[in-house]
């Protein structure tokens, strides 16, 4: 348990260190940009007006020191100011999280369920059902999430015009909850159809490896039902690389559904990042990263210690 | 001495790993090669082709503009033109050339450093914790929000993007790798000619190298799809070379038009780049990725 923990800390600081050093890797100093022979906006930088930018930063400390003032803004929460909007990254964030955790997590749990339900049924009825499930999943699982949702909006929004183009409520009409829905409703089915194939698969293999144990033959001995069979005895059994999968997830849904978000024009954390990397603002780009890696480390772990409970001879 | 049944059991994740297509494109005795591997044999040729002959082929050069924008399809741009007045067609012919040049020089590298990272993760015992650690902590990174950061930083060209990619893609196989070779390094052969004396650069070249091959055919087409995957991703993200623009950077030019959708523009803007990423990706059917790479 220590070592877990120890494991993750490791993991975390890795990441903190990652997201420290990557500016700093790079040759060059961020205010040559502005010297007298670059070709920044403000193209006479005299010397003390240089120190005093130097300060501010703190780029004139040793890296350890900067580290430390680094750190201790993450510790207060304070994520970085955002070079484009001239905003504290960390208010930006808030703003826009709200969209993509409604966005991501109500895919997520259905494609878990539906991406579940189909794997237990293909492999508990293989024959002709379970050939097409598997081979359209697999086909889907190798297609970008971009390509689905092009063709989900070619189809339905501009084709049929069922569904709006882009979005995340209508201009002008303020939107009550059931505007929001209308509008998140293609984002949700690309997530949903993108993520369940991969679950679609686990739940399927998962399935087929306890569906002839010898302890299924003796439960089936006993006139137990085949609902009963699949429901009580193959699922608990198959669970374990379906919630693995739904952990991984969880763990990315504070990187907002990036390319989906951008398609659709979803205003959460994935068309901020899209945003930010069309304004070269890398404060922005960096929190998002920090919260990502965090959350899918966090993930992680509490996957770790859902597998100590489900399974406790395992370890 | 070691037993037949530990030998089974380090090879499983070898097992599943190439078998995860649920057999190999190789059939049995007795049976034909199913339909997949001829349509994907035709799909990697006309690739090659377009790839090779994209100069002689695209009747005018991709970044000029060479014709009013938002023409339709017509005897003298057979796809039309985009919003500044490209030929789509030449773009598309030359994007395939960018997307094949970039997956090709990820594939190598990743090959490259999964081998090695698998071969000495196996076979030397000081190197094995911090590779171990390396992989660890790579294959928890959120793969999207780090390619972005970076090369946001370092900036998007054609060869850096090929380096992220390389550099992100060989963790999940230097793992197989590492499976294959603590298998192979026990088994009675090696023993053998460690008994008979061989230098464990010997062993590790001629015995347990060629034992690591098996995962070849699955990690290539893997891989090959991991780039193609996450370079089309990042393009269409806006994180590709400008100059030498890829489907997915097509199709992130196309989306970043406002009136996209208010004529038929879509159909030759979208279409063809659409489907040039599908063909490639789904190339050797329903092989399964390991992971997915976003």
């Amino acid at each position: 348990m220590i070592r877990l923990v120890l494991r993750y800390a490791a993991l975390a600081l890795a990441v903190v260190a990652l997201n420290f050093g990557l500016p700093r890797l790079l040759p060059g100093d961020p205010l040559d940009a502005f010297a007298p022979d670059g070709l920044g906006p403000a193209a006479t930088l005299t010397a003390s007006a240089r120190a005093r930018l130097q300060a501010t930063y703190h780029l004139d400390q040793p890296l350890a020191a900067q580290f430390a003032a680094y750190a201790g803004d993450l510790v207060r929460g304070d994520l970085g100011w955002s070079i484009s909007r001239n905003a504290p990254v960390g208010q930006l964030i808030a703003e826009r999280l709200p969209w993509s955790l409604a966005l991501v997590l109500t895919a997520l749990v259905l494609a878990a369920a539906l991406g579940g339900g189909l794997g237990l049924t293909a492999a508990w009825h293989a024959g002709r059902a379970d050939r097409w499930l598997t081979t359209v999943s697999t086909l889907v699982a190798a297609l970008p999430e971009f390509l689905v949702a092009m063709a989900l909006l070619l189809v339905l929004a501009v084709g049929l015009h069922w569904f709006p183009l882009q979005g995340g409520r209508s201009a002008f009409a303020g939107g009550g909850l059931l505007d929001v829905i209308w509008h998140l409703s293609l984002p949700v089915l690309t997530l949903v159809l993108a993520t369940s194939a991969g679950f679609t698969l686990l739940a399927r293999g998962a399935v087929l490896g306890v569906k002839n144990a010898p302890y299924l033959v003796a439960a089936r001995g006993k006139g137990l039902s085949e609902t009963t069979l699949a429901v009580r005895h193959a699922v608990p059994n198959a669970m374990l690389p379906v919630l693995t999968l739904f952990a991984v997830r969880l763990g990315q849904v504070l990187g907002g559904a990036l390319v989906v978000e951008r398609v659709f024009a979803v205003p959460g954390l994935g068309l901020l990042a899209f945003e930010a990397i069309q304004a070269r603002d890398y404060p922005v780009l960096q929190a998002i990263f920090l919260l990502a890696s965090l959350s899918t480390l966090g993930a992680m772990f509490g996957l770790e210690l859902v597998y100590r409970h489900l399974s406790p001879h395992g370890h | 001495m070691v037993t037949d049944a530990s030998r089974v059991r380090g090879l499983a994740p070898v097992r599943a790993a190439t078998q995860a297509d649920q057999g190999s494109l190789a059939p049995g005795p007795g049976q034909a090669y199913p339909p997949r591997v001829g349509i994907s044999l035709v799909v990697v040729i006309g690739i090659g082709v377009l790839t090779l002959a994209a100069p002689g082929l695209a009747p005018y050069d991709p970044r000029l503009s060479v014709a009013m924008p938002l023409q339709p399809p017509g005897p003298a741009h057979w796809l039309g033109t985009n919003d500044i007045g490209q030929d789509v067609l030449s773009q598309w012919l030359y994007a395939a050339r960018a997307t094949v040049a970039i997956a090709l020089t990820v594939t190598i590298l990743a090959t490259l450093l999964a081998w090695s990272a698998g071969l000495l993760s196996g076979l030397s015992a000081r190197g094995e914790t911090p590779i171990l650690a390396l992989i660890d902590l790579l294959l928890a990174l959120p793969a999207l929000p780090l390619s972005m950061l970076v090369l946001t930083l370092i900036g998007p060209t054609q060869s850096n993007v090929a380096l992220l990619l390389g550099l992100l893609g060989w963790p999940a196989f230097a793992r197989v790798v590492r499976a294959q070779v603590i298998a192979t390094r026990a088994a009675p052969y090696v023993e053998a000619a460690r008994g008979l004396g061989a230098a464990s650069i010997h062993i590790a070249r001629t015995h347990i190298l060629p034992a690591t091959l098996v995962v070849f055919p699955a990690h290539l087409l893997l891989t090959l799809r991991f780039a193609v995957f996450a370079e089309a991703t990042l393009a269409f993200l806006g994180l590709g070379d400008p100059s030498t623009a890829s489907w997915g950077a097509m199709l992130g030019w196309a989306f970043a038009n406002p009136l996209l959708f208010t004529s038929m523009a879509w159909t030759w803007l979208v279409l063809p780049p659409a489907l040039g990423i599908a063909c490639l990706l789904l190339i050797g059917g329903r092989a399964r990725p390991l992971r997915n790479p976003f």
